[in-house]
């Protein structure tokens, strides 16, 4: 690669030129001012030398061309190093300039990938960067440490009008005047001196000057003295166009550039400069390399002088070193060496400059003269790249400068950033653009803000240019550089920077990354009053859930600042505030299914069409039996979803927001399309179709939809939420059709904060839906299309009263009312219950009744009204009402229906009523209305009971019956006890009347009450009656009454408990059931309850008679006879009565035996409490352990006793009987015994020997719980035999 | 402890699925953004790097400032990225190995879908843990 042809090569061939300082009065400016120019402006045009092509030797002996060359004019008093704050100055302004230029292009979309990845390097680098870098070398010329910007000839300039020209030649160079430079002793003051007169033609004729040159001649020589004229041109206009052409392209615009000069002038001024050049500059250069190369040979070249050189620095080692270097004139050996070089340099000598500057930066380095050696070692590295040779040497002398400048401390730092560019721009030629980039990023470190901002861009320019491209690296360094652009003020350099770098942040996922870009663009935007396209970036960050709530208020709070200063209202398409779950998005439409609250929605169809089977009649007839599916009526039905002309279709959606601060959100309302129905058969046809199109419309729907709102065939309604922080909230939005047709759900409006108004379309998200499968996409376009049609007035149906929370066992008579709002007249109301253990309708007398007053006890009531309710018992789950029974448009119709709460838990109650309409004509036939209530039972009263026989008697039991008060603060107040059953009769028992007095059971308290319970033994055994006996338990309140537990609802309610229970419990069926009604004290749970009491009615049903054996036997007898012993013996008969209780076939032995086994007793004892621990509940305790502990201990004793001597008494007849006994039958036996003496004996020596014989299926369940076969010791039972008197 | 760090899990598709300041200096508000521009310029360089070596931890592959970007490739190219103000380079690699394991643990899951965001507390406790330990 040619050096020559790069940028760097060319920039050092323009930077690093001789300079010729120019001395002038002030009569020659004043001339040179009618042109607008300066004298070095007016120059300046015609110091470049292009096609130059001189032979330069220089100290080789072949000549060289130099093929471009340029000189430097400059005024002396600019000669001197420029003001650090002009400078900076100086650049900003040239920044800023820049930046208004770029203003138009703020306004087009930030670049993408493809274009900014297409870019040249011209693109990324502008023409102002180029500028900025080389105004930013320039302010660093002069430098003490260097010569290349020493002048290298002085051109002194005297008017042909001045007073003694001679003289002022003289003057002029006067060394007061003279920059420091030269009077400071670093430059040599004998430089070329060239002398020149200018005449203005427009004073006066050219003799006068051509005398004063001729004079001029005399005195300084014929050589250097020049004449020049200009001013030539009259007031003629023709020639102004093309004189002021070469100062145009300089830069200097005006009306009246070059307005004096002809074409005459300016190739005077041209061939001057040609003269001046080649005829004095470079020979006077020539000479002068040939000089100093001649001393610095003599001097420093040599092994000789090599040594004497260390040696004499060794010396200098110890002197305190001076840091500005300043101990260096300009006849000191360094600097001649460093003129050489430079010298050479400018005359393109590259490889003479670069073995003087490697001399001399030994020489500088021995000395720790640092910026020196930075300088001269940059200069070497410029030489390396210019030679293109060894490019790891350029670049080591390049860092090697460059970290040595920034060594040197604040004075070298921008001498650094000098030589950062020189060496950005060789690796840059080299491409070598990643380290290029990372010099630019070491630049920008030292330099203030803006400078630092420029450099960053340029870094990021040139990880852009590597290969392969860092993109990710282009976009950190342009979003620096726009940071230090905005912070040294420079808005739209800042905004450009940034927008350039938008692309590679566009994936979204780095979310700090992307507020702080989108933010900070919409903030600048803002700034520059651009405020539609601020808001646009300001969108992006709404939904700034990540970053701290000062940050969130600051994003929200400029949004708007930026929403309220655009002044009009504003559109956003999905605007991502609040954050719209679309998953969450649930359309409830009402065809013939319609719905008391929006709540029974939710409960799954399958429910409800299982609930509503038998009552809904069939719709089609099914073609033959490979139909499963029943075809329905019209084929849109499938595709569509159905809704009712005048009935709102409503939408649930979820809100979410996802900053910290509440957000208001306001008029949300629905986007829907309703086409009327004459189209809707074409709608249906082209909805596929026009999917493809709907995204580009979708806009304009949305806006006429809106449009049409006020006058339009559907009302919509609107809904204001306020949001609070991270709060999620479901809305539910309606829209009413109200002409038949096809309406499209089209999305979702909304306005936040009352400024913006942002929309989201729900059909985008059906799309994304697509990809997971055609089934739910399917179900999305359904449920989004509805077809409106004109249906059967909705009623509208409440259960009034009915409680959340209740105590199991609550019994209520609860209100339906329905309610029809349209004037037609609906009919053949049908009703279903899912749960009819809960919930049962009454009749339609129960209405005027007072609760519970309409439970109690009637006498004059005839029993036939409750077996008639009785029998029908399917009917309390599916109710037709009486075909009488029409709903009248605008009436409400009311039906009692009874509650009670069977079982504690959690219940949801499901009921469904039929209807259809009378009369009229209507695309459907009937509607149902579902309702659906969920209730939480809690639990109040457990009741348990414990039947045992009553040993002494036959057909008689101990009822045991345990109250536990499971509520925490409730009392209950025990009202009445009822057995069920036609042949039983419940009472108290005699002795403890004080127990069952005590009619309150406080919360947690258990309570143990006995009862009698007789078995009549009239009459046959009816199952199905609800009879029984009851008993009142309250007795102290002697106005309350029995509650009637044969009628309805307690019989119905009774044997739905009956059958619940009766699927728990297996086993023994058919035993008593049991109800016990109680009251509530006090109730906190419902407070709109009021003073009423709650009545509680308890079932326990299938309660068993605990027993140990299927047997049941009693020995009766005469208790005392008086018997005269001296005539004969006593001889008693006694009789045993013996039950079977069990249902089955029982075989029994008796067997009596006047010795008895200890053996057998004390083992059967202990069987008999093993067995009685087994039942459940509770058992006999006193009873059996009594008789075991004391039979124990007595029984031992006696044994003894009796086994020596005879027993006193004997029993007659067989030791053992045998016999069969039919289940539930009674047998009695005969016995007798014989008493030999008088006394009291206990007759209890006998046993019954049980066994079950299998007989049918009743035995199965027997042998599961009891053994099949055991022993019964006799009863105890006493007689007292006495002596006749 | 080193005064900054951030952790960064960055997924094969330049995602962040896991992010953590574990520094013991409190987060700034200002640096949040600036790390994750660090971290996401230094993307670039891992680009290149990993597959010129054979290793899974890559040493330091970036800088800025004094700050330092470590990164560790495991073989399903997600990428492990500190962001450290320290030269703890043995501990950093420790870090590495362990995170690894963690992040093994999380992908084992059945229910994780790769590349998609770790919110397991789990994982974030025993992070931190391990910059404790480590860093």
């Amino acid at each position: 690669m040619d050096p020559l042809k790069t940028y760097l090569g060319r920039l050092v061939l323009e930077e690093l030129t001789p300079v010729v300082m120019v001395l002038t009065t002030p009569l020659v400016e004043d001339s040179c001012r009618k042109n607008g120019l300066g004298f070095v402006d007016m120059l300046l045009p015609f110091s470049v030398f292009k096609k130059f092509d001189v032979p330069v030797r220089t100290v080789n002996d072949q000549p060289y061309r130099l093929q471009m060359f340029k000189l430097r004019m400059v005024y002396a008093s600019d000669v001197r190093q420029p003001n650090y704050e002009a400078a900076k100055e100086h650049l900003k302004q040239v920044v800023h300039d820049s930046g208004e230029k770029a203003l138009s292009d703020l306004l087009s979309d930030p670049p993408q990938l493809e274009t900014v990845l297409s870019n040249s390097e011209s693109d990324l680098c502008p023409q102002w960067i180029q500028t900025f870098n080389k105004e930013l070398i320039r302010t660093l010329s002069f430098s003490e440490h260097e010569t290349f910007d020493h002048p290298v000839a002085c051109l002194l300039v005297v008017s042909s009008k001045d007073e003694q020209p001679i003289n002022k030649f003289v003057d002029i160079f006067n060394t007061n005047q003279l920059p420091s430079l030269l009077n400071d002793g670093l430059m040599d003051p004998k430089i070329l001196k060239h002398y020149v007169l200018l005449h203005d033609n427009q004073d006066s004729s050219p003799e006068k000057a051509t005398h004063i040159l001729a004079e001029m001649r005399n005195t300084f020589g014929p050589n250097d003295c020049k004449l020049l004229c200009i001013n030539s041109a009259t007031e003629d206009v023709n020639n102004k166009g093309f004189s002021s052409v070469p100062y145009k392209t300089h830069g200097f615009l005006g009306e009246d550039i070059a307005r004096c000069l002809n074409l005459e002038d300016l190739k005077s001024i041209k061939d001057f400069m040609q003269d001046l050049n080649s005829n004095h500059i470079i020979p006077f250069m020539e000479q002068k390399i040939r000089i100093l190369n001649q001393q610095v040979a003599t001097t420093r070249k040599g092994f000789r002088n090599q040594i004497k050189n260390l040696w004499w620095r060794k010396g200098k080692d110890d002197l305190p070193e001076d840091p500005s270097g300043s101990t260096y004139t300009f006849s000191s050996i360094e600097t001649q060496i460093r003129i050489l070089g430079d010298y050479a340099f400018i005359l393109q000598d590259y490889e003479l400059a670069l073995s003087n500057y490697r001399l001399l930066s030994t020489d500088y380095k021995l000395d720790k003269a640092w910026k020196r050696y930075a300088g001269v070692q940059e200069m070497s590295g410029l030489c390396y790249f210019m030679l293109d040779q060894s490019r790891k040497e350029a670049e080591y002398c390049m860092e090697n400068a460059f970290s040595t400048y920034l060594r040197v401390g604040s004075s070298g730092q921008r001498y650094a950033s000098r030589c950062g560019l020189w060496w950005a721009e060789m690796l840059k030629a080299r491409a070598q653009y990643r380290e290029a980039s990372g010099v630019y990023f070491r630049i920008s470190i030292e330099e203030p803000s803006l400078h630092a901002a420029v450099m960053l861009e340029q870094a990021a320019g040139c990880y852009l240019l590597s290969k392969p491209p860092l993109l990710r690296k282009y976009g950190f360094h342009l979003i620096l550089a726009g940071n230090r652009y905005y912070i040294s003020d420079q808005i739209k350099h800042a905004i450009r920077a940034y927008r350039n770098a938008l692309f590679v942040y566009s994936e979204n996922a780095w979310s700090y990354i992307n507020d702080h870009v989108h933010f900070n663009v919409g903030r600048w935007y803002g700034f520059l009053g651009m405020f539609d396209v601020a808001i646009n970036h300001m969108l992006e960050v709404l939904a700034c859930g990540h970053q701290s709530l000062a940050t969130q208020s600051t994003f929200l709070n400029d949004f708007f600042h930026f929403v309220q200063r655009l002044g009009k209202s504003f559109d956003v398409c999905k605007l991502q505030l609040p954050v719209i779950n679309l998953f969450s998005l649930k359309i409830v439409y009402e065809d013939h299914r319609t719905y008391a609250s929006t709540a029974d929605v939710d409960v799954t169809e399958s429910l409800w069409q299982a609930l509503e089977e038998e009552m809904v009649p069939v719709s089609t007839v099914r073609a033959n039996w490979l139909d499963s599916q029943p075809k329905s009526s019209s084929r849109k039905d499938d595709d569509f979803s159905i809704c009712v002309a005048g009935e709102a279709v409503k939408v649930e959606v979820e809100l979410k927001n996802p900053l910290q601060i509440s957000i208001s959100v306001s008029s949300i309302s629905l986007i829907c399309e309703l086409s009327a129905s004459s189209e809707a058969s074409t709608i249906d046809r082209s909805v596929s179709s026009a999917e493809v199109q709907e995204d580009t419309n979708l806009m304009k729907t949305s806006f006429c939809s809106d449009q049409k709102g006020e006058n339009s065939s559907f009302t919509l309604s609107k809904i204001d939420v306020e949001l609070g922080g991270g709060e999620t909230k479901r809305v539910q939005l309606e829209v009413t059709p109200k002409v038949e047709g096809v309406l499209k759900l089209v999305g979702l409006r909304w306005t936040l904060s009352d400024s913006v108004v942002g929309y989201q379309h729900f059909e985008t998200d059906a799309k994304k839906k697509h990809k997971k499968g055609k089934r739910s996409k399917h179900s999305w376009k359904s449920s989004l299309n509805l077809i409106v049609i004109k249906g059967i007035p909705k009623l509208e149906g409440r259960v009034d009263g009915f409680p959340t929370k209740t105590f199991a066992g609550d019994l209520r008579l609860l209100m339906l009312s329905l309610r029809n709002h349209s004037e037609y007249s609906l009919k053949n109301i049908r009703m279903k219950v899912s749960h009819p253990r809960f919930l049962i309708p009454a009749n339609s007398a129960d209405i005027h009744e007072d609760f519970p007053q309409c439970l109690e006890k009637q006498r004059q009531m005839e029993n036939k009204d409750a077996s008639g309710n009785a029998k029908n018992l399917s009917r309390s789950a599916f109710f037709s009402f009486p075909n009488d029974v029409t709903i009248r448009g605008g009436e409400t119709f009311s039906w009692p229906l009874w509650f009670h709460s069977g079982s504690s838990g959690n219940i949801s109650l499901y009921m469904s009523i039929y209807y259809e309409m009378e009369g009229g004509s209507s695309d459907m036939t009937y509607r149902t209305l579902r309702m659906n209530y969920n209730l939480e039972v809690l639990p109040s009263l457990d009741i348990s009971f414990l039947i045992s026989p009553w040993p002494s008697r036959l057909q008689e039991y101990f009822v045991r019956m345990d109250v536990v008060n499971r509520t925490i603060s409730e009392t209950f107040l025990l009202h009445q006890l009822s057995c069920v059953g036609n042949q039983l009769v419940i009472s108290a028992l005699p002795s403890c009347n004080s127990i069952c007095s005590m009619q309150e059971i406080f919360a947690g308290q258990t309570l143990s009450c006995f009862f009698k319970l007789k078995v009549l033994m009239t009459g046959e055994k009816n199952e199905e009656s609800v009879q029984g006996s009851d008993m009142l338990l309250s007795s102290a309140i002697s106005n309350d009454m029995l509650l009637d537990v044969s009628r309805s609802p307690l019989s119905d309610f009774h044997y739905q408990e009956r059958y619940h229970q009766g699927k728990l419990v297996k086993g023994y069926q058919s035993l008593l059931d049991f109800i016990m009604i109680s009251k509530m004290v006090s109730s906190n749970l419902d407070s709109e309850e009021g003073p009423n009491q709650l009545l509680l009615s308890n079932h326990a049903c299938h309660c068993s008679i605990s027993r140990t054996s299927p047997i049941w036997w009693l020995m009766d007898g005469p208790r005392t006879i008086y018997h005269e012993f001296s005539s004969s013996f006593c001889e008693i008969d006694l009789q045993l009565t013996i039950h079977n209780c069990s249902n089955s076939l029982v075989s029994i032995r008796v067997a009596t035996f006047d010795s008895m086994l200890e053996t057998t007793q004390s083992s059967d004892a202990v069987h008999l409490s093993d067995n009685s621990n087994d039942q459940g509940g509770w058992y006999d305790v006193s009873l059996t352990n009594d008789i075991k502990l004391i039979s124990n201990v007595q029984g031992s004793r006696s044994q003894k006793r009796l086994s020596e001597s005879t027993p006193p008494f004997v029993w007659s007849a067989l030791s053992s009987t045998q016999l069969a006994m039919e289940p539930a039958s009674t047998a009695k036996l005969p016995l007798k015994i014989f008493v030999f003496s008088p006394g009291t004996y206990n007759l209890s020596n006998y046993e019954l020997h049980w066994k079950i014989q299998p007989q049918g299926e009743g035995i199965t369940d027997e042998v599961k719980n009891k053994s099949s076969s055991g022993l019964g010791q006799g009863h105890p039972f006493y007689l007292t035999v006495l002596q006749a008197p | 402890m080193a005064s900054t760090a951030c952790f960064v899990i960055v997924s094969r598709n330049d995602i962040p699925i896991y992010e953590a300041e574990v520094g013991s200096v409190l987060k700034k508000e200002e640096a949040a953004h600036l790390h994750q521009f660090i971290l996401h310029a230094a993307l670039d360089i891992v680009q290149d790097l990993a597959w010129t070596t054979s290793a899974m931890f890559l040493k330091s592959v970036d800088r800025f400032n004094d700050l330092v970007v470590s990164v560790y490739v495991t073989a399903g190219h997600t990428r492990l990225m500190l962001l450290h103000d320290s030269r703890n380079e043995d501990g950093i690699k420790s870090f590495f190995q362990d995170v690894h394991e963690l992040y093994l643990k999380i992908l084992l899951n059945p229910l994780y879908l790769p590349g998609s965001r770790i919110t397991s507390s789990h994982f974030d406790t025993k992070v931190r843990a391990l910059a404790r330990k480590y860093l």
